[in-house]
């Protein structure tokens, strides 16, 4: 698939910030815009333009089109996203939620266990929090006390639920293997089509509340993920030692294998 | 009022004398069942009437999908890692020829005409092949990761689910173009028709559950998510009479028994673990089933609805097909 690449120069306050606008050959249909906001010369972008090649090969069949937005700060955008992927540090993230306090905004690079404390209403979490990988390497070492093994969101050998498939599918398009970040990029891009596309009508709260309810999703790791009320993805942890796998998290014999919430913060305080 | 009643009681006892009498001596069983091993690279021949293993086909790297030719004269089977489909003959077990079958081919289902309809998984796309010399007849785009594949008892129809895109594909046979493109749960993998190509079953190994579909609207009609947290379902099958699924319950390592109408479950048979593939004899009176982390097939008496023979196999069984 040929993607068409618009570049777009607008002067904004920041001085000068790229717009990049990608989205399928084929602009017929109904078109979801999504924002990207931060850089874009790293692995988490990659993985969300990965993400968009796929949500734009499932939309092909039903009539959605899904453009991706990528500016690296907020500002000169006129369109109104359905939804932002955000790639900033916290304080700028704070920004975007004063700006855009009715879009799901998806984070993709901050593990802050303080930021889902936080809880709040229409931010969501990719990556595991701090608290999740600790929690994974705590279980890990009851089950392997000698083991140096750290917890990771995913990893370029990974195979099993399809995982092959997706780092032959990101290291084709990207030329790189797949890393955390990557993942996060294109988990947060993937769940949101396959979520939009099954609702193309919802805006705001309307998707925030879908994502918190109705999302269909795996990330190609095997075990079916949902939202906490915190905002966090809940999701399966690999555990790497000297590059290569040698577990997952939860640690079936320490903890029920399915109980993805043994890992991090499971609630919001009262 | 009296005559009726007692008639009926007649035609039942006589129905029921049959049954009992062919699950009991087994007049129609299959001769055999043929079993890719996937760890193993073989597949293992069971005679249906010891159901014993009576030989063992060295056959190629990581066999998966199998099917048979529609006057059952050979045996497909996709190679995986030789990236090659194997044809052998059922009688003879002699591996007749390899051809191309796509990289890393997997599922597949053979149509009445003789062409073997495959997914390929990187390539978002289904080939269609012709087993005599291997050349591809078509290729029809679908979505990414395409797994199962379904073909209508009159080949007019053809199901590829893709797993990464959450949809079932319902192609139109010969033109190839796709006629429906319907969301189901997430990663779909398997797919089945009834008689008269107007419903389709789904499973969905993630969300657990499966789908009913009326295939002339398109439209979902049923949804059950099946009862066990570990079932991650695969194959999926009607009875003879279309009264009841049959359902791989996976890691649930059992098979979930659905009314076909209602989708409501009525029964689990416990069987091997981590089951995934299911085949049905063609009087209805024996369920197969592949338990792959137990390495073994099980042999479920539909009537009885309980396993009445287990038969180790080859490391890792996958699928499966009866030649009958």
């Amino acid at each position: 698939m040929v993607d068409a690449l618009i570049k777009l120069r607008l002067g904004v306050h920041c001085g000068c910030v790229l717009v990049l606008v990608l989205a399928s050959s084929k602009l017929s249909g109904q078109e979801i815009n999504i924002l990207y906001i931060g850089n874009t010369d790293v692995p988490v972008y990659f993985g969300a333009r990965q993400g968009l090649l796929e949500a734009n090969a499932q939309g092909e069949f039903m009539g959605v089109v899904y453009r991706l937005i990528a500016i690296t700060d907020i500002g000169g955008v006129s369109v109104t996203p359905v939804a932002i992927i955000a790639a900033v540090d916290a304080a700028r993230l704070e920004q975007i939620i004063e700006v855009y306090p009715h879009v799901p905004i998806l984070n993709t690079i901050l593990k802050d266990t303080k930021l889902r404390e936080n809880c709040e209403d229409a931010l969501f979490h990719i990556p595991p929090s701090t608290a999740m990988l600790e929690d994974a390497e705590r279980q890990w070492r009851q089950h392997a006390p000698k083991s140096k093994a750290r917890a990771n969101t995913w990893h370029r050998t990974f195979r099993k639920y399809a995982a092959a498939q997706l780092n032959i599918r990101f290291m084709e398009q990207s030329g790189f293997e797949m890393d955390n970040d990557a993942w996060a990029g294109w988990a947060a891009m993937k769940l949101l089509a396959d979520t939009i596309v099954r609702r193309p009508d919802l805006q705001g709260f309307g998707l925030v509340e879908e994502l918190k309810t109705n999302l269909a999703f795996d990330g190609q790791k095997g075990m079916d993920m949902s939202f906490r009320e915190t905002g966090q993805l809940r999701q399966p942890l690999l555990l790497i030692e000297q590059d290569k796998i040698v577990g997952e998290a939860p640690v079936r014999g320490v903890v029920n294998s399915e109980d993805l919430d043994s890992l991090g913060l499971a609630f919001c305080a009262k | 009022m009296y005559m009726l009643k007692f008639k009926v009681i007649k035609v039942a006892v006589i129905a029921a004398v049959i049954t009992a009498t062919f699950s009991t001596f087994g007049a129609n069983l299959p001769k055999r069942i043929f079993v890719t091993n996937e760890k193993d690279n073989s597949v293992s021949v069971i005679d249906g009437k010891t159901n014993v293993v009576i030989a063992t086909i060295a056959i190629g790297n990581r066999p998966r999908g199998i099917g048979i030719a529609p006057d059952l004269s050979e045996v497909y089977v996709a190679i995986s890692e030789d990236n090659a489909i194997a044809v052998f003959d059922p009688n003879t077990y002699e591996v007749l020829r390899k051809f191309d079958g796509g990289h890393d081919p997997e599922a597949f289902a053979v149509h009445p005409n003789g062409n073997i309809y495959i997914s390929n998984e990187d390539d978002a796309k289904a080939t269609v092949l012709n087993p005599e010399n291997g050349s591809k007849v078509d290729e029809i785009k679908v979505g990414m990761e395409p797994e199962g594949v379904a073909v209508s008892a009159d080949g007019t129809r053809v199901i590829v689910t893709s797993e990464s895109t959450n949809m079932l594909h319902v192609i139109a046979v010969p033109e190839h173009k796709i006629i429906n493109n319907i969301l189901v749960g997430a990663r779909p993998r398997a797919a089945t028709f009834n008689r008269a190509g107007t419903i389709a079953y789904a499973t969905s190994e993630i969300s657990g559950e499966v789908k009913k579909v009326d295939l002339s609207s398109g439209t979902i009609t049923g949804r059950m998510p099946l009862a066990d947290d570990r079932a991650k379902p695969k194959d999926v099958l009607l009875n003879v009479d279309e009264s009841k699924l049959f359902v791989a319950g996976g890691r649930a390592n059992c098979i979930f028994v659905l009314d076909a109408h209602t989708l409501e479950i009525q029964q689990s048979i416990p069987v091997g673990k981590r089951v995934w593939g299911l085949a049905l004899s063609r009087d209805g009176s024996r369920l197969y089933t592949t338990d792959g982390a137990s390495h073994q097939v099980s042999v479920i008496d539909t009537a009885l609805s309980d396993v009445i023979a287990t038969v180790p196999v080859g490391k890792f069984p996958w699928g499966l097909v009866l030649y009958e």
